[in-house]
């Protein structure tokens, strides 16, 4: 991968360009959903499009998910290859019917003859937005079989994972976080260089962010720049933090995540999607399965607890992982021992 | 019923067809009786004036996406009998290789899909609808629900969108005047479902549906305007469900002497017997003649499908993902055994 040239985007027009490029390549993609078209998504992730590809292929809908989500089902039967964007994850709840019944299904009941090449794009995250507009909820696609689950962290992967989901023939839960959609590029400390040229970052592997020795931290989107800074803060108090983006939920890349805990003995997991019957407990218990228990020293979890997501930002930053609640958690899983 | 002479051949074919789908309803009923298929399994016997209706209007172009009572929609739309009737029975050779069984039943090439989600068929036709736009063809979609998707947001949503954007969206209401155990007057704020299609831009009429020739007609003109770019259309075929819910319902919810009563009265199948008869256009013997034959060719299809295998049990964690991707905690289960 050759960088051209430093650019200093955000996030969202990394997406956007991802998108642009694909729909270029490709006559068979569609964005269709709220806004995409004359406002270019209420997060700006879309934007250009209309202008590039005209109202057939953008397509603004009326606020009816259900009926443009289950378009996307009989457009894939079509041939095509629909994004559908759901403005925020936490409205999935009006037409999550035909997200796990018939995209996530199909593919299966049909015994392998309809794929169900969609991507549903749509932003979750906290930002100070309260209950309704901050959940992520990679935990309840990723219960769901049939779905890929993905959250990208920084502009470089967004732009190449939008591309992956993209081609993808499975049906691809494309999760943006909010809080990371406006950031540019140099705010970065990893993937902050995004290539003009088209190019994919494969929806299976994780990425160690940031290498170190004593403990594995897996976490991932909005959570990978914390878990960065914790990491770094965790440095100058003599802990070398091994920082894990996971970057798809399913599937989860078993061997980047063992290969970290087998070294460091010590995995700890951020999760800021609810705490329970969730990604922590699935990552964890799969380490353990693969690797056995006398492979750990330790085994730690820091996520948000399983209460709704308060207004006020005193309380939001109670129960939302952040920089230094990583960091507490870090030094609690190195705990003893330094 | 128009039973004028010229169109003995018409009249024929109808009658062997709506025959046939008769059939392999009952055939179906005997692999459940025999335990050959399991969980639920929705007929839709006395409703097959409007399946074979359909089947006069829909091109190898058109879609149709269909609902948990889908068996006679399959057969309209061309889907070949015996991998439709193996897949019912849960058999290797069916048409989605058991993985879909009654209310998934899937075939790309004659674009039939069908759901077990009450009006979740709605929004699917849409997609169809839109691609036939986006390609300039005349193909139209048509959605086939019964009166109970009505009351469905997706109703409203997908007549809206289809109306907003012109498509040639076709809804087939099925209204058999139950949605399981509640009865259309005690769930339809307007007298008639059809009067609600001008609110979302479509014409809507409320047709016999027992009169295969009726319900031909206002297919006739509602895909025919939507070929046309005329946009959606609703026709609300009144007809009556003849068995349960489900195979074991009890249906202890209906009158059985009323029951009783509208089936002998009212079932396609005889009305239409009994009007070519009268009319001396299609002989009581020939009649029995097209009914034997179709009994035959599900006889056939029926011993073709109880020969075939169950699925062989390791294609079970196959197809989740189109890229061959294997959950993850179904490898830790192979690998650990």
């Amino acid at each position: 991968m050759t960088v051209t040239a430093a650019r200093n985007i955000n996030v969202s027009q990394a997406t956007a360009e991802g998108l642009r490029l694909e729909m270029e390549a490709d006559a068979s993609v569609l964005v269709i959903g709220e806004d995409v078209a004359a406002q270019g998504g209420v997060f700006g992730s879309t934007r250009g499009l209309l202008k590039a590809f005209g109202p057939g292929r953008v397509l603004d809908t009326p606020i009816s998910e259900m009926a443009f989500t289950g378009m996307a089902v009989g457009l894939a039967m079509e041939g095509y290859r629909p994004v559908v964007e759901i403005m925020f994850v936490d409205f999935i709840g009006v037409c999550l019917e035909q997200v796990y019944n018939a995209i996530a299904k199909i593919p299966y009941m049909s015994g392998g003859r309809v794929p169900m090449p969609v991507v549903i794009k749509t932003a979750g995250g906290s930002i100070g937005a309260a209950a309704q507009h901050s959940q992520t909820l990679w935990g309840l696609f990723a219960h769901l079989p049939g779905l890929r689950v993905v959250a990208p962290s920084n502009p470089y992967d967004s732009k190449g994972m939008i591309a992956a989901a993209v081609r993808s023939d499975d049906p691809v839960v494309f999760i943006e976080h909010k809080g990371l959609l406006l950031q540019r590029a140099a705010d970065f400390a990893f993937g902050a260089a995004v290539p003009k040229e088209c190019y994919d970052v494969p929806l299976d592997r994780a990425a160690v962010v940031r290498p170190g020795a004593d403990l594995t931290l897996v976490t991932l989107s909005g959570s990978v720049r914390h878990a960065v800074a914790a990491a770094a803060a965790a440095a100058d108090r003599g802990v070398d933090v091994e920082v894990v983006d996971l970057r798809s939920v399913v599937p989860i890349d078993w061997e980047t995540v063992c290969g970290s805990a087998a070294r460091t003995r010590r995995l700890l997991v951020v999760d800021e999607d609810y705490l329970g019957f969730g990604l922590s407990g699935e990552l964890i218990t799969g380490v353990v399965e693969r690797l056995g228990l006398g492979a750990l020293d330790h085994v730690a979890r820091h996520g948000t607890p399983d209460v709704p997501v308060p207004a006020a930002l005193s309380l939001e930053r109670e129960i939302v992982p952040g920089a230094d609640s990583i960091l507490a958690a870090v030094l609690r899983a190195a705990g003893g021992t330094r | 019923m128009d039973l004028s002479t010229g169109r003995r051949d018409d009249w024929e074919r109808r009658y062997r067809l709506m025959s046939l789908m008769r059939r392999f309803e009952e055939a179906c009923l005997e692999g459940v009786a025999s335990g050959e298929i399991h969980g639920e399994l929705h007929t839709a016997i006395g409703q097959e004036a409007i399946a074979a209706a359909l089947a006069e209007h829909l091109l190898p172009g058109d879609a149709l996406t269909s609902t948990h009572r889908n068996h006679l929609h399959a057969i309209a739309k061309g889907v070949p009998l015996v991998p439709l009737l193996a897949e019912i029975f849960e058999k290797e050779t069916g048409l989605c290789g058991g993985h879909g069984g009654h209310m998934h039943v899937f075939s790309p090439e004659d674009r039939f899909s069908a759901t077990g989600i009450v009006g979740a068929s709605l929004p699917v036709a849409l997609g169809h609808a839109y691609a036939a736009r986006l390609e300039g063809r005349d193909a139209v979609a048509v959605a086939v629900i019964g009166d109970g998707a009505v009351n469905t947001g997706g109703f409203a949503e997908a007549m809206n969108m289809a109306g907003v954007l012109r498509l040639g969206l076709v809804v087939v209401i099925e209204n058999n005047e139950w949605a399981i155990s509640v009865p259309f007057s005690a769930s339809s704020a307007t007298p008639t479902l059809a009067e609600r299609a001008p609110a979302y831009g479509a014409v809507g009429e409320r047709v016999d549906g027992l009169d295969i020739d009726e319900v031909s007609a206002a297919l006739g003109r509602a895909v025919g305007r939507a070929r046309t770019g005329g946009g959606p259309a609703v026709v609300e075929a009144m007809c009556y469900r003849f068995r349960g819910h489900y195979e074991g319902d009890l249906d202890l919810y209906r009158d059985g002497a009323e029951k009783a009563r509208r089936i002998a009265e009212k079932d396609p199948l005889r009305l239409a017997e009994q009007a070519l008869d009268a009319a001396g256009l299609v002989t009581s013997e020939r009649l029995a003649e097209l009914a034997a034959s179709a009994d035959e060719e599900i006889r056939a299809a029926l011993a073709a499908v109880r020969a075939a295998a169950q699925p062989d049990p390791r294609t079970a964690r196959d197809h989740v993902f189109a890229s061959g991707l294997v959950p993850a905690n179904a490898v830790r289960e192979e690998t650990t055994a």
